[in-house]
């Protein structure tokens, strides 16, 4: 089992400087947005992360494909040659590392296409990425076609024109994108279409490793459930392993093989789906489960009442960081903060009540 | 209480007119919850804020629409003939009525402080004096839970987190005394534990004051714990109606029985989902016959596509908008141009 480890994380931490202005002076605070995360994704595996808004989920993802520098830790890439540890990587060999992965930001006008020169001697893409909001992050200037192919020409790696569009209808078609969509600019597609499009843009490349970032949550109930399918067909054709971000506990059940539960910068939980649900450890995985609201009205609503707010992660409370509105806190819990450790087979939790 | 009768909406567009609400008709009684749940486009907000008069200048409302609105001191009054800037309409909006929308930050003015708005709105819809609008205000933000009510209340809306600005919206909604409140998506941009909170309030808070209340979401799940009727749009149509269990429990639209089988549920976790096929339709190219006709399953060319099926009662409250059954109700009268 430990031989298909594709991405190890191991201690990642990412603090962002806040600088606030004074008459003068200028005084640096550090917010720490991902505060020591370890964890593994195995090859062809989906590892679901949940979270509330300010937990550090789309830091993690961004932090593993180097789209934002880790400010400690290793993120190690196991290629079939060789382990590349990327919390590490620097100058040269850091680009040509993001030429390896080559992740596709096309938010408006920002494109890496126009660093096509740079990117020439670029290898096997193997890491992408799909953003949320299928409306911002395609450019509305280029065809589906060029959007597509982007990865490709990017990244150097295809020059042929008919090449390229070769493999472009070959993923359009199994993104069930129509091949007459091809020409058409993305304005004239809907939202699942447009979701579609990110898909077949992020995996024409085939890579290993995609970060699905709240990849479904913009989506219609109607259509999520087919872009959760696609993802899933895709990943059984193709065996690339997918860090699935949302905060919709419910698609991420169904998407995933093990989740990953955050609270402000910390993992709390990580264990297989069906142990993480069903038999949940922590109380704060115990709290959100319970707020999810089923559509039956003869399940029982009755949420865990968590005291307050979710803490800014500026100044993160001490000692266990769940204790503030946690049901079951002890003033052992504000003191020292609990370990992170293996309470049953691939089942991990940090709390001293478990 | 509130009686929508034969609403239509049309927008005039660069595209030409467009309809997103298509002879919509319901009714909201004193202290229950009437949910209207739809995708987007599905026109579950344009038909609400047409109750308040708040629809943009291009907006064409239908000569036939009724608004019945019966007002705190039991007048009735038609929400559809009130002149725009009267006196009477400035009442209903926020004194009867009140409403909460889904992004608080953008209904909050930043420049002025919490309380300031509270106060302003306390005065407009009671008669209080500064003083005493004040001690309402901290009252109300008190009540919905909002710690440190008197400090609090001197803020500036940037200063709250998101859950608590959403509180303070619903403080503000409520403050005014409305008798009616139109919720549209109020939780949708909150985390699950704080929309437990506030979705846990809202009941509460109902239940104390005893107002009617129109629950907006596209979240089936959340319509299942506030709403004791439920509405279903699809593309500006009320497809199916009645109590929401029973809507829920026994689905007769093919719509409903999709959206329904579409949520991931864990009691499923490794069967595939089912979602409903195709896309939603532009609203600038609306299906002719039923508006479902090009995702429905059950479909029936020559019939679904070229006909708009009927509303069919099937009980108390209870109707649904489809061939399927109003075939099996009223076969006899059924006439389908050749």
């Amino acid at each position: 089992m430990k031989d298909d480890v594709l991405i190890e994380v191991k201690d990642l931490e990412v603090r962002f400087p806040i600088k606030k202005k004074k008459l003068f002076s200028t005084e640096t605070q550090e917010l720490r947005a991902v505060d020591g995360v370890t964890f593994d994704i195995r090859r062809g595996e989906t590892v679901g992360l949940v979270g509330e808004s300010g937990s550090g989920k789309t830091t993690v993802g961004r932090a593993i494909l180097r789209a934002i520098d880790p400010s400690d830790g290793d993120v190690i890439f196991h290629t079939k040659k060789r382990d590349v540890d990327l919390g590490h990587l620097e100058g040269e060999d850091l680009r040509r590392f993001r030429k390896k992965m080559n992740m596709v930001f096309s938010e408006g006008s920002h494109s890496l296409s126009d660093m096509a020169s740079d990117l020439l001697r670029a290898f096997r893409p193997r890491m992408s990425l799909v953003f949320q909001d299928p409306y911002s992050s395609l450019n509305p200037r280029m065809t589906v076609r060029d959007i597509i192919a982007e990865p490709l020409v990017a990244g150097g790696l295809m020059t042929d024109r008919d090449k390229i569009d070769k493999r472009v209808r070959k993923i359009a078609k199994r993104c069930k994108l129509n091949l007459e969509h091809l020409r058409r600019f993305p304005h004239a597609f809907s939202g699942g279409q447009r979701q579609r499009i990110c898909i077949a843009r992020a995996l024409v490349t085939k890579p290993d490793f995609v970060v699905c970032d709240e990849s479904v949550s913009a989506l219609d109930v109607s259509i999520q459930a087919e872009i959760v399918n696609l993802l899933k067909d895709l990943q059984e054709e193709m065996g690339v392993a997918f860090l699935f971000i949302a905060h919709d506990l419910s698609v991420v059940a169904q998407m995933s093989h093990r989740v990953a539960v955050m609270y402000v910068g910390k993992f709390v939980e990580y264990a297989p789906t069906e142990s993480l649900f069903f038999e949940p450890r922590h109380p704060y995985t115990k709290a959100l489960l319970s707020a999810i609201p089923q559509a039956d009205p003869d399940a029982r609503f009755d949420p865990v009442r968590l005291k307050g707010e979710i803490p800014n992660p500026l100044a993160a409370p001490s000692g266990c960081r769940f204790h503030t509105r946690c049901p079951i806190a002890t003033e052992e819990c504000a003191r020292s903060e609990p370990e992170w450790r293996e309470v049953a087979p691939e089942h991990f939790v940090a709390c001293h009540k478990v | 209480m509130l009686k929508v009768d034969n609403l239509t909406i049309s927008f005039r567009t660069d595209e030409g007119l467009i309809t997103p609400v298509q002879d919509v008709s319901f009714e909201v009684k004193a202290g229950r919850t009437l949910g209207i749940v739809g995708e987007s486009g599905s026109g579950k907000s344009v038909s609400t804020k047409a109750l308040m008069r708040l629809l943009p200048g291009n907006a064409l409302v239908s000569p036939d629409a009724r608004m019945a609105y019966v007002n705190k001191a039991g007048e009735t009054v038609n929400v559809e003939s009130l002149k725009p800037n009267s006196r009477a309409l400035r009442q209903l909006r926020g004194g009867e009525i009140g409403m909460i929308f889904q992004e608080p930050m953008a209904s909050f003015s930043p420049v002025y402080t919490i309380g300031n708005q509270m106060i302003e709105a306390i005065r407009l819809h009671r008669k209080a004096s500064k003083k005493e609008a004040r001690e309402i205000a901290i009252d109300m933000l008190d009540r919905v839970g909002i710690s440190n009510a008197s400090a609090r209340v001197d803020q500036y809306p940037h200063e709250l987190s998101g859950g608590m600005r959403q509180r303070a919206m619903i403080a503000l909604a409520l403050s005014a005394g409305p008798a009616l409140l139109i919720a549209d998506e109020p939780t949708t941009a909150l985390d699950v534990t704080i929309q437990a909170q506030v979705l846990e309030l809202m009941g509460d808070l109902q239940r104390d004051l005893g107002m009617g209340m129109i629950f907006i979401t596209h979240d089936l799940g959340v319509i299942a714990q506030v709403a004791d009727d439920v509405v279903v749009m699809y593309l500006g149509k009320i497809v199916e109606r009645g109590a929401t269990a029973e809507v829920i429990r026994n689905p007769r639209h093919p719509y409903t029985q999709g959206l329904l089988k579409a949520i991931p549920s864990l009691d499923t976790l490794h069967d595939r989902l089912s979602p409903v096929p195709g896309d939603i339709p532009s609203p600038t190219e609306r299906p002719s016959g039923c508006p479902f006709h090009t995702r429905c399953g059950q479909m029936r060319a020559g019939q679904c596509d070229v006909v708009e099926p009927p509303e069919v009662q099937l009980g108390e409250g209870r109707a649904v908008r489809c061939w399927l059954d109003a075939e099996v109700s009223q076969s006899a009268k059924l006439e389908i141009p050749a």
